[in-house]
């Protein structure tokens, strides 16, 4: 049933795509990457292409799309013998956007839950200063991907400051590859663009199961005419709180021609309250310090590598090595001029 | 279960009306402003659409190595988007990335 709902859609899509080739040209972007991560004494590989499609029609509306086509390889029992793989394929987001005007952009289809930052706008693999999501970005999202409608944009918009919002409805969804959960929320933040900071917070209520509030707060910091990068969420539900923040310094200086080193930093915590059973949370309190060094080659590749202690209650600590490599890819669909 | 499915969808329609009507007003007070001092940002330079691209975009990404006009205007379009921008700094920020 998905997969005919995504075929048709698609069918259309580039039918209407070639209408307006004219003066939107479509364009395919994303990301491919190999990941392998060593916690405690597993080891596990993920090849992982991430395409994002986008089609403009005409001026206001726009189609955009995310899929995520990972490979998991892994010894048969965690840390012994053969290596076995299997396959996931996840459709992020399908929307449609209707840019009404300079405040306001409709949004319908399925998205990604807009709750804090990491979801929304660190989680591609070619953004994403380390491998894995922070244990808290569980927290308020509903899986992740929501099927619905959302309404967002800039409030206020000036030189001195932004205030943006997005509130959004979500249905109950089981339709194969479009699965989501009823609920409804709401994210409003201030930028101020002359400090390069900005600070909002989230809600969410779950209108389905075990019904619940989830909180949070987030704060991005990035500092004009400095290479630094400052990243952090607090969240809070039933399940329990906690928190995530990273630094990252650009040093351009070395690494080479076009290329940049970038050492990274992150600490996260959580806390759990209480066990709800499909909360994609830890089970117990998990703290983890992690160092990284991101590697920014010509052409888009990144090299990444990090180090974290798993600090893990009621069990024994491990430690977790991450390394990757990245290529963020970009080319328009239809024959055109060259660049 | 229905009275909270009713309260969320009067929620979201509330919100919806306040937000539709706030961004009506600003639009006619950007309208007005622009028609009796246009500020800096209306200037169209690529310093702007500089300017504009990394405190946006930048916060999030690297801007791409290398961008063609075709792509340039759907990259921006999926940034209006994803960044919440105005039609006017989805414009600089066109004229920045695609010249």
């Amino acid at each position: 049933m998905g997969a005919r709902v995504l075929l048709a859609f698609t069918l259309i899509l580039f039918g209407l795509s070639s209408a307006s080739a004219q003066s939107n040209t479509p364009i395919l972007s994303g990301g491919a990457g190999f990941f392998s991560a060593t916690q405690g004494d597993n080891t596990f590989f993920q090849p992982v292409v991430a395409p994002v499609l986008v089609v403009p029609l005409g001026e206001k509306w726009l189609v955009e799309s995310r899929a995520d086509l990972r490979g998991f390889i892994s010894r048969e029992d965690g840390s012994t013998g053969p290596y076995q793989g299997q396959f996931f394929g996840t459709l992020e987001y399908l929307q449609l956007d209707y840019n009404a005007n300079s405040h306001l952009t409709i949004t319908a289809g399925r998205f990604l839950t807009p709750f804090g930052i990491f979801n929304e706008r660190i989680s591609a693999i070619w953004i994403n200063k380390f491998q894995d999501a922070p244990a808290v970005a569980a927290i308020g999202i509903a899986g992740g991907y929501s099927d619905g409608f959302m309404l967002r944009g800039a409030l206020i918009s000036n030189d001195r400051y932004v205030v943006n919002y997005t509130t959004y409805f979500s249905t109950l969804s089981t339709v194969n590859k479009f699965e989501s959960e009823r609920t409804f929320g709401a994210r409003l933040g201030v930028f101020l663009p002359k400090l390069g900071l900005e600070v909002g917070t989230s809600y969410q209520r779950k209108l389905q199961d075990q019904r619940m509030n989830s909180f949070g707060t987030h704060l991005s910091w990035t500092p004009s005419g400095l290479p630094l990068e400052v990243k952090g969420e607090w969240a809070h539900s039933l399940s329990g709180q906690g928190y995530w923040i990273q630094g990252g310094y650009r040093l351009s200086q070395f690494g080479g021609p076009n290329s940049a080193i970038e050492p990274v930093f992150r600490m996260q915590q959580f806390f759990r309250s209480r066990l709800i059973a499909g909360d994609s949370l830890p089970s117990t309190n998990v703290r983890r310090p992690e160092f990284g060094l991101n590697y920014y080659l010509p052409r888009e590749v990144r090299l990444n590598a990090s180090y974290g202690r798993q600090f893990i209650s009621q069990s024994t600590d491990v430690n977790v090595w991450e390394f990757g490599i990245t290529y963020r890819f970009l080319f328009p669909l239809l024959p055109g001029e060259s660049k | 279960m229905r009275r909270r499915i009713f309260a969320a969808v009067v929620l979201v329609c509330t919100w919806s009306t306040f937000v539709l009507a706030i961004a009506q007003t600003n639009a006619k007070r950007s309208q007005n402003d622009s028609k009796s001092k246009p500020s800096d940002r209306t200037t169209g330079s690529q310093t702007d659409g500089g300017k504009l691209f990394q405190a946006n975009c930048g916060r999030c990404h690297n801007p791409p190595e290398s961008i063609s006009p075709r792509e340039a205007r759907a990259v921006v379009r999926h940034m209006r988007v994803r960044a919440m921008l105005s039609a006017e700094d989805e414009k600089l920020i066109l004229k920045f990335l695609a010249p």
